[in-house]
């Protein structure tokens, strides 16, 4: 363990940048996003998750795969340039959760290429929470409030310094990079970030239980709830746009020219009802089946496929983000206690 | 640099056959010659299609393995990709990934009987099957074809429906739900009336059940009450599909994936999945 003052991040920061881009918590217009850091305002916020997470880095909302150009029977197939490096700083449990699940979605079976590329350029710096967000349930998943993997190093906030864990080879090498800006942590401050471990965990309201609620899921696959729960739904794709696990997509070709096009990739949400269409039927047709597949996607489906990889990361985002104030997790406590 | 698993391979279309009203079927090769010297797939396994800014869309492949340096597509058009499938002509270049699925079992029903029941183009996946089935044809016993239509101009495969009928130990039955034309001859239904006219061997055959949703359905009802046994009925689900890998999260159903983990099923999987088929 090593420890880093906090009057020091920023100049940590900047040793970061030159060949990557550095990405940090930053609140601009009153939301709380990752952007790029800026030494001459580096306001970095260390409270709070942000609004969307940082899932746009490996899978973002469109992305090109293609550009076709015909020329009569000549066909030329080019695929994107290789994309930047990057490293996050303040990424939270929850987060690097969600990305440990898209590794597992993504790069098993056929391995995503591009997805591939984006991961293999990113460093992980994460922010352990000293307390709850709002609607966060981490705890109850054992994704947070502290963070056990998935990051290269990891940060806790003990007030005037951060203790900061080890995770790989790359992340001990950032900190090699940055002579001597680190000391090395007593046995003191790993004792503090205990406490303050706990402490935090005393900070959550909601919870789920996900083994239990995956085991009664499918006696409630025709209960009246999924169509009770979901009435107040406008269809507006927010709890998947903000979801760190929701990994749909559409590809689409649209022509940038005479002869030339374009095949993008782009999010697509499950709460659509496109999102089943075929030529000749529609299998779910209605918002309660649309919903209760968002539900068991996470809960049941995605454990069940990938060797019990979390569909759910507890981030609370898809609660907050609704404007029909749909909290699956008031499904999900109903169903348990039933 | 690690071969790119969205990447359309060019095919150039060697033939277009006129095969049904709305239907064509195209004979497609590699321009690539090693890989189509390599190209290899079981029966039910399907690929992505693209027309270069139009779009992709998932097509059964209808020809044999045992068929080697080209493959056959059959496709009605239906949409955007399909429709500008059927303007395309003899040498132009199109694109193609695959093959994706699991295919139909074969060797596991080595020595059984039989029998297809298809409807409209679902008689293109199983095409692939009866052709290859035909090719090793002492490995299994009686094969019975019944296939029906809406009406008889959407009958595809025509001339090899005749072919396999005067293959020893077969049978092939035709049907068509309405008759607007006067010239048919055959039986007048839908393709589960056809079903009380043949002999079954019960407990030896295997039905393939391929063809539009509702035919699906009511086919399964009627095999059902015949006596077959979930095990026995072997079908394809249609589902929404925008990768083929896997990844885009269309085709889920349950804890399966159609592109992956099927499109083939047992009657007997599929009602362990749950979601309406
Ligand atoms: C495994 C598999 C094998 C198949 N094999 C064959 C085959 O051998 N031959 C064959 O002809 N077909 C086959 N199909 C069906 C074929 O893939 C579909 O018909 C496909 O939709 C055709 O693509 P398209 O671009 O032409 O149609 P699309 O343009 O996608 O349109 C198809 C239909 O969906 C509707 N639609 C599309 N997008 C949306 C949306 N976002 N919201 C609402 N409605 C929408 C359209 O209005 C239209 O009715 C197969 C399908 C699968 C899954
Ligand atoms: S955020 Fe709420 S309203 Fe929007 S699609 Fe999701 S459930 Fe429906
Ligand atoms: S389902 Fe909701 S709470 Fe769970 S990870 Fe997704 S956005 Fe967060
Ligand atoms: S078609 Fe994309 S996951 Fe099956």
């Amino acid at each position: 363990m090593k420890i880093l003052a906090k009057t020091k991040l920023v100049d940590f920061l900047k040793s970061l940048q030159g060949d990557s881009e550095v990405l940090v918590p930053l609140k601009r217009n009153g939301d709380l996003l990752f952007g790029t850091f800026d030494p001459e305002q580096p306001d970095i916020e260390l409270k709070g998750k942000t609004a969307i997470p940082p899932k746009e880095y490996v899978f973002p909302q469109r992305e090109k795969l293609f550009t076709f150009e015909t020329n009569g029977n000549k066909v030329d197939i080019r695929d994107q340039a290789s994309p930047p490096k990057r490293i996050i700083w303040g990424i939270r449990p929850c987060d690097l959760q969600g990305i440990k699940t898209l590794d597992t979605i993504y790069l098993s079976g056929y391995s995503d290429n591009y997805y591939q590329a984006r991961r293999q350029n990113l460093i992980l710096l994460g922010l352990n929470c000293n307390e709850c967000c709002d609607a966060g349930f981490c705890h109850s998943l054992q994704t947070g409030p502290f963070a056990k993997d998935g990051f290269d190093l990891m940060f806790t906030d003990l007030g005037d310094k951060f203790l900061v864990a080890i995770g790989t080879e790359a992340g001990k090498a950032l900190i090699d990079k940055s002579r001597g800006l680190f000391t090395e942590a007593m046995a003191s401050d790993e004792r503090k970030a205990d406490e303050l471990e706990r402490s935090s965990w005393a900070t959550f309201e909601r919870r789920v239980d996900a083994k239990v609620a995956k085991a009664r899921l499918p006696k409630f696959w025709n209960d009246a709830c999924w169509a009770k729960d979901s009435a107040s739904c406008i269809l507006c794709g927010g709890c998947n746009w903000v979801c760190p696990t929701c990994h749909c997509f559409n590809v689409e070709d649209t022509a940038t020219g005479a002869r030339t096009s374009v095949r993008i990739k782009y999010w697509d949400s499950c709460q659509f009802g496109g999102f089943t269409q075929m030529a000749a039927e529609n299998t779910r047709q209605t918002q309660a089946e649309r919903y209760r597949q968002r539900v068991f996607h996470k809960m049941s489906y995605t454990p069940d496929k990938y060797d019990g990889a979390l569909g759910c990361t507890g981030c609370g985002r898809c609660i907050e983000v609704c404007p029909g104030e749909i909290d699956f997790t008031v499904t999900l406590g109903r169903i348990t206690q039933k | 640099m690690k071969e790119n698993i969205y990447e359309p391979r060019l095919v150039t279309i060697k033939n277009i056959r006129d095969e049904a009203e709305g239907i064509k079927t195209f004979t497609l090769t590699f321009n690539d010659p090693a890989l189509n010297a390599a190209f290899d797939y079981r029966p039910g396994q399907f690929g992505e299609v693209t027309i270069f800014g139009v779009g992709e869309a998932p097509i059964s492949i209808t020809s044999s393995p045992v068929n080697k340096g080209y493959l056959e597509l059959t496709v009605a058009a239906v949409g955007d990709v399909t429709r500008a499938l059927h303007l395309k002509r003899v040498g132009d270049v199109i694109g193609f990934r695959g093959p994706y699925g699991n295919g139909f079992p074969f060797a596991e029903v080595y020595n059984k009987d039989i029998l297809f029941v298809a409807g409209g183009i679902g008689l293109a996946p199983l095409r692939s099957l009866i052709n290859q089935m035909f090719a090793e044809r002492d490995k299994f016993g009686k094969i019975c074809i019944l296939y029906g239509c809406r009406y008889p101009r959407l009958l595809c495969f025509t001339e090899e429906l005749g072919k396999w009928s005067d293959l020893s130990d077969s049978e092939v039955l035709l049907t068509c739900d309405t008759n607007p034309e006067s010239d048919w001859q055959g039986n007048i239904g839908v393709v589960g009336s056809l079903l009380p006219k043949i002999e079954v061997d019960l407990p030896n055959t295997v039905a393939f059940v391929c063809g539009p949703p509702v035919m699906i359905h009511f086919v399964i009802q009627d095999l059902l009450k015949m006596g077959f046994k979930g095990d026995q009925i072997i079908t394809t689900m249609e589902r929404r599909m925008e990768c083929g890998l896997g990844k885009c999260g269309h085709c889920n159903i349950g804890v399966k994936y159609v592109c992956q983990d099927g499109p083939v099923f047992s009657y007997q999987q599929l009602q362990e999945l749950g979601e309406k088929i």
